[in-house]
């Protein structure tokens, strides 16, 4: 069990009070009518499936919000955790350490 | 006085014997003592036979990672449990143990012919011998197999013992309360931190309480133990003994199983059996000491040959002397100490046979002194003895040359082949390992932890207890407090040191040597070597080829045996060959452990709605509904539930039913922007619905498909009360909850959970109206039609009403506070009195609503159906430019010819369908058939025959046509027709 | 010689209770009406999630960045003062008294009997604050008001399997092992 340090509590809490919500950073199209059918396609179902560090969303019991947050999905290692609306955080070097 | 007892030795209570059986005849054993000690105080040696050869087998060790000695063990009625080691199973009065895998007895066992067979049972023998002919497998072999297979017998009787769990925070835990641990915990516990030190025996000082003579700082070993313990206690350490850390995972959170009750005569009332700790520490100590290595040679698995240090533990821990007249076997210093504190305590040594050329002088001199004979340079080549031994073979060696051997009589042998460091926890981080040309050392860290002592390959009390208080130290400053480094003075130490072998050298048959390596699994040294042989390099093929370090003690004495062997063969240096994943836990844990609390009542989160004692009290058979319960029908005394479901689907049409729906779920979605968010949230158009009145809702997901549905009432302009389904309203909140805060962030507007502020009263029928009318109070009945909604008093209890129907008839749901809703229940069965008022249960809800062709999302949708599909195009707002999932219903392949479309059937010859069976179009095809769709819905119903609903490739434009339902009991026809089975026009909604 | 630990268990007391029904409220509001919204029903809203205030009997915790729990006795006017401010700083009010129902867990082994279930560090909670958790399956609201005293708000139909999770507890720690 791991803890995760959410940006709205200001606080690392056990795993047991987040819920994985997917990848981050995939923003719904401002007009998804303007889309083709491939850019819809992408947009509803292609994802990265990075080995390492990756980018996603989890949702807090204890304040209710979504955030994000960058995981290493090899070593299940959270390497930062930024709140929702945040633009995507550059993997620093010891981020991704 | 058992005959092996040492009078006033060890720390077992010598005034307290504990009778106990063992294969039924009764032992006296002492407080203190575990079932080995007690009956190799008895002179009892073998206490088992083996897996696969059925060889007998006696306890090899003293500790946790025995292999051999597994017993099955009963504390009373429902308390028999196999497998139980019997050097960790500590004595209580009244035990009853019995040996395993024997039969008739553990003396002479007819299973033992798997032992003359050996030459069939080589590695990967269940990968060959049972290959052809195939047929044989189901019939034959595996039968056979399962017969034969097995390690003790399971439980026939549910556990009746609890189980307890316990989440647990401290600043340093440290495992293992030997040496190393207690100097660890002294220094972790000077600045004031939370320390926690846990040990999996009954007592604390690990190798300590072996090793009386070791003076500590002038004290006597078991002086310094108890001072150290109290200075610890008093410090306000967490002391926990039985306690065994089986796993250790992310961000040093553990597992601990503390064993509360095996040991008491007589546990007390409501104590749990086990508990599971969940441990998250800020920084851990490993101080689990060393597991000492078996020797390789033919014959080393006879009772009677036991690892040299688990005979001193024995002699100083339990008053034990394993035997008279002990041989030793060695590669390492220590076993000279086990001969010599045998031969102190009476034992005639008969000879200390060592691998090495020059044993160190000092333990030569401490030979001569004591009369033992020290054969330097020799190997052991067999051992004989039927069920004890009684001699073993000892052989010079020159180079590689064995000479000629002489048979050593002797009742026991004592082997050491050298200590592995314990590296289990450790390897569970996935740190890594390094090779010292000996054996594998800890080496890069993931977690914050230390490894102290033995664990690191130390050797001797003053580098163990310096090492620990320096890891100890660095835990303290880990977490950024300072403390000193302490120091203590040893004198009587035992360092030590020694060699590692892989098999010893033989002058016998090689190919013959049954030397084993696995105990437990009966692998033996030359089925590595065959296993090599045919192909296995990798030794994660070796372990799963030969099942080398997969039986319950997971390798602990044989997975570096197994690798120095396999190495050997493939011409490797061990490093190079790896050493296989150690895997949680660490030692056999209990189910009742890991599942703690949840079982029985607790076994799953059961909810339960206001009005649920009313239901039970009025015998409702319950259904479990996501998490709730709910009252699925309530039978008359005699009903079956066909006619139970049928009566109260006739009264409910004819007069008035009462159904409970306090379990489908509310929101509350209240803001200036709330109907903005519905518009986007919901695929109907909301702006124009007046506050007052509801509309049916329907929530696609962003892929299109229905996610949810439910009826949505608009209170004020501000003000939406949504529904949901029972099992949606988490999700369709969470999902709700998403798109606002990540999407529409802008949008004022909030959502609130009001499912469990509502208890919910549905009203159906024809007297529906009339007979809630007049307890109503603040609504306009002139201006309350279908579809409408309001802020009232129901039975003088502050309400909201909806008029709206999920049954076809005149329809309403009442919701009050949830505290009042067994009142409100109470008070409508009084009043409906009047009307004949049936209470119904979801399933008639079930088969109302299929009568009315209303879906059931979830039931009638699986995830993959679109509005069009389920024939609810009619609830999209056309006019709207976007709403959640509207793109996705312009996929190409949404608006594909042949999807599965929504449809009712009726079977011609009017047969109940079952739910989920398959569709063809034609009955006669070959096999593989092609499947159009399934039956999602299936009723008896107050038509006089069955319906059902079913999803069919291009079902629309197939009305009236035949399809086809291969049962197991012959293929049924059925006719397609529109869903709507009842009152097509509505007409009942009126009235 | 046995070394053994001993426990003065007549002190492991715990008490179960429930608490009486009182005025719960639901208050979501951005921040920036967050403090008219607070003048209006006289508390000053905390803006640190798990951190309480008090005017009265009325307190207020703060849930979330957006999110106030309010309880007050029954029957106080906090709707109608809030309605007041509706217009300027709009916000959601929403009556959640019967959501969820209060417990009252006190004595001095009250944070063994919430480990129990309680992942959370509750001994490290701050008296006088509170946090939104899970204890097993259920999500509830802990309120620490002392050092051995906690209130647990829990939805009403998961108070069932809480209260039989408790009372398994309370038993495991009576016997003292």
């Amino acid at each position: 069990m791991l803890l995760i340090h959410c940006p709205y509590c200001e606080d690392s809490l056990p795993e047991l009070e987040f819920t994985y919500a997917g990848e981050a950073h995939i923003a719904r199209p401002a007009d998804p009518s303007a889309l083709s059918d491939e850019e819809w396609r992408d947009f509803l179902f292609i994802r990265t499936n990075a080995r390492g560090p990756h980018y996603e969303r989890w949702r807090h019991i204890g304040c209710g919000r979504f955030f994000n947050a960058i995981r290493d999905t090899v070593s299940d290692r959270f390497l930062t955790t930024y709140k929702a609306g945040e633009p995507r955080r550059p993997l620093t070097n010891e981020a991704a350490e | 006085m058992s005959r092996y007892r040492l009078q006033g030795k060890g720390r077992v209570d010598h005034s307290a014997p504990v009778s106990f059986t063992f294969d039924g005849k009764t032992y006296q054993g002492l407080r203190g003592d575990t079932v080995a000690s007690a009956l190799l105080a008895n002179g009892v040696h073998l206490m088992g036979r083996s897996f696969k050869y059925h060889r007998p087998r006696g306890a090899v060790s003293a500790g946790s990672e025995e292999p051999n000695a597994l017993i099955g063990t009963s504390r009373g009625a429902g308390r028999f449990e196999p497998n139980t080691r019997a050097t960790v199973q500590e004595l209580r009065a009244g035990l009853v143990t019995e040996s395993q895998n024997k039969w008739p007895s553990l003396s002479f066992d007819v299973g033992a012919i798997n032992d003359r067979a050996y030459m069939l049972f080589s590695a990967g023998f269940y990968y060959k011998t049972f290959m052809w002919p195939k047929s044989f497998w189901d019939k034959i072999y595996e039968p056979v197999i399962r017969g034969a297979a097995g390690l003790g017998k399971s439980p026939t009787e549910p556990d009746p013992d609890r189980y307890a769990s316990r989440y647990l925070h401290t600043d340093v835990l440290i495992v293992g309360a030997g040496p190393a641990g207690i100097a660890a915990a002294l220094a972790a516990a000077q600045s004031g931190a939370d320390v926690t030190l846990v040990d999996e025996n009954a007592e604390m000082g690990g190798s300590l309480l072996s090793d009386p003579a070791v003076l500590i700082d002038g004290k006597p070993a078991w002086d310094w133990v108890d001072a150290q313990l109290g200075r610890l206690r008093a410090a306000g350490v967490r002391l926990m003994t039985r306690t065994t850390a089986i796993g250790y995972y992310h961000q040093n959170m553990l597992g601990l199983c503390q064993r509360l009750t095996d040991h008491l005569d007589s546990p007390p009332k409501g104590a749990p059996r086990e508990r599971m700790w969940r441990v998250r520490a800020g920084q851990v100590v490993l101080a689990q000491g060393a597991l000492e290595k078996p020797l390789v040679f033919d014959g080393n698995d006879r009772p009677g040959v036991m690892l040299a240090g688990a005979a001193q533990t024995f002699l100083h821990k339990y008053g034990v002397k394993v035997g008279d007249n002990p041989a030793v076997i060695t590669s390492h210093d220590s076993a000279y100490h086990a001969a010599f504190d045998l031969a102190d305590n009476g034992a005639r040594v008969a000879a200390i046979i060592d691998t090495r050329e020059s044993p160190r002088p000092d333990l030569l001199d401490g030979a001569r002194k004591r009369g033992i004979e020290v054969l330097p340079s020799h190997t052991v080549t067999t051992t004989r003895g039927r069920l004890r031994v009684k001699s073993v073979r000892a052989a010079p060696v020159r180079g590689t040359q064995v000479g000629t051997g002489r048979d050593i009589a002797c009742d026991c042998l004592l082997m050491s082949g050298g200590w592995t460091p314990s590296l289990h926890l450790f390897s569970h981080t996935k740190g890594t390992l390094a090779w010292d040309g000996q054996t594998f050392l800890p080496d890069r860290k993931t977690e914050d932890c230390e490894i102290a002592g033995a664990g690191r390959g130390l050797w001797g009390y003053a580098d163990v207890l310096a090492d620990g208080a320096a890891a100890g130290l660095r835990a303290l400053e880990g977490l950024g407090r300072a403390g000193h480094q302490a120091s203590f003075t040893v004198a009587n130490d035992r360092p030590g040191s020694g060699v590692s072998h892989t098999e010893l050298p033989t002058d016998g048959n090689a190919g013959k040597a049954r030397a084993f390596i696995d105990f437990q699994n009966d692998v033996t040294a030359k089925d590595i070597r065959l296993a090599v042989r045919e192909g296995m390099r990798s030794i994660e093929h070796v372990k799963r080829y030969t099942t080398n370090g997969m039986a319950t003690d997971q390798g602990k004495m044989s997975n570096i045996n197994g690798l120095m062997i396999a190495a050997d063969a493939l011409g490797k240096e061990p490093p190079q060959v790896g050493l296989t994943t150690f895997r949680p836990p660490y030692t056999p844990t209990s189910f009742g452990a890991f599942c703690g609390y949840l079982r029985g009542e607790t076994f799953q989160l059961t909810r339960k709605t206001p009005i649920d004692p009313w239901a039970e009290a009025n015998g409702a058979v319950f259904e479990p509904v996501a998490q709730w319960r709910r009252a699925w029908y309530f039978p008359k005394a005699g009903e079956d539930m066909h006619a139970a479901v049928l009566r109260e689907c006739k009264a409910t049409r004819a007069s008035l039913g009462i159904f409970d729906a306090s379990t489908l779920g509310k929101i509350e979605v209240a803001g200036p922007d709330a109907v903005e968010f519905m518009n986007r949230m919901y695929t109907n158009p909301w702006t124009k619905l007046q506050p007052g009145r509801c509309r049916y809702g329907l929530l696609l997901g962003e892929d299109g498909f229905i996610r949810d549905d439910g009826v949505i009432g608009r209170l004020s302009p501000d003000l939406f009360h949504v529904t949901t389904t029972t099992g949606g309203a988490a999700r369709v909140l969470t999902m709700m909850e998403d798109y606002l805060q990540t999407e529409w962030p802008e949008l004022d507007v909030w959502l609130t959970s009001t499912t469990e502020q509502w208890a919910t009263v549905a009203l159906n029928g024809p007297n529906a109206l009339a007979m809630l009318k007049p307890l109503v109070e603040g609504v306009d009945w002139d201006d309350f039609p279908h579809m409408s909604c309001a802020e009232c008093t129901v039975a003088g209890l502050p309400a909201r009403l909806f008029r709206l129907s999920f049954t076809g008839e005149v329809g309403f749901e009442v919701n009050v506070p949830a505290r009042h809703g067994l009142a409100l229940w109470t008070a409508l069965i009084e009043a409906g009195k009047a009307y004949d008022i049936c209470p119904y249960g979801t399933e008639t809800m079930h088969v109302l609503r299929a009568e009315k062709g209303y879906i059931i999302v979830g039931q009638d949708t699986d995830g993959t159906v679109t509005p069009g599909d389920a024939g609810l195009d009619w609830a999209i707002g056309k006019a709207k430019k976007d709403f959640v999932g509207k793109r996705s219903l312009s996929r190409p392949d949404i608006v594909a010819k042949g999807r599965k479309q929504l449809v009712g059937l009726l079977t011609e010859d009017g047969s109940l369908l079952q739910e989920g069976a398959q569709i063809v179009l034609d009955p006669n095809q070959p096999k593989p058939m092609k499947m159009v769709g399934h039956v999602t819905s299936s009723y008896q119903s107050t038509m006089g025959h069955p319906i059902a609903m079913a999803v069919i490739e291009g079902g629309f434009d197939r009305m009236g046509e035949t399809v086809f339902i291969p049962m197991p009991d012959g293929v049924r026809k059925a006719k397609i027709t529109s869903t709507v089975f009842y009152d097509p026009q509505n007409e009942r909604l009126k009235a | 010689m046995m070394t053994s630990q001993k426990h003065d268990f007549a002190a492991a007391a715990i008490r179960i209770e429930d608490a009486a029904p009182a005025l719960r409220l639901s208050l979501r509001v951005k921040p920036a009406h967050r403090d008219a919204v607070g003048r209006a029903l006289g508390l000053d809203l905390p803006a640190r999630v798990g951190q309480r205030a008090q005017a009265g009997d009325i307190q207020a915790l703060c849930l979330g960045p957006d999110e106030w729990l309010i309880a007050a006795p029954e029957g106080a006017p906090l709707a109608d003062a809030a309605r007041a401010v509706y217009a300027d700083a709009p916000h959601s009010l929403v009556d959640i008294s019967d959501r969820e129902i209060t417990l009252r867990l006190s004595g001095p082994a009250v944070l063994d009997l919430l480990a129990a279930c309680c992942p959370r560090n509750l001994a490290a909670m701050a008296v006088g604050s509170a946090a939104r958790t899970v204890f097993d399956s259920a999500t509830v609201i802990l309120w620490r008001d002392g050092p051995a005293d906690f209130r647990m708000d829990v939805w009403r139909s998961f108070a069932p399997h809480v209260r039989s999770l408790l009372a398994q507890a309370q038993a495991e720690i009576a016997a003292g092992l």
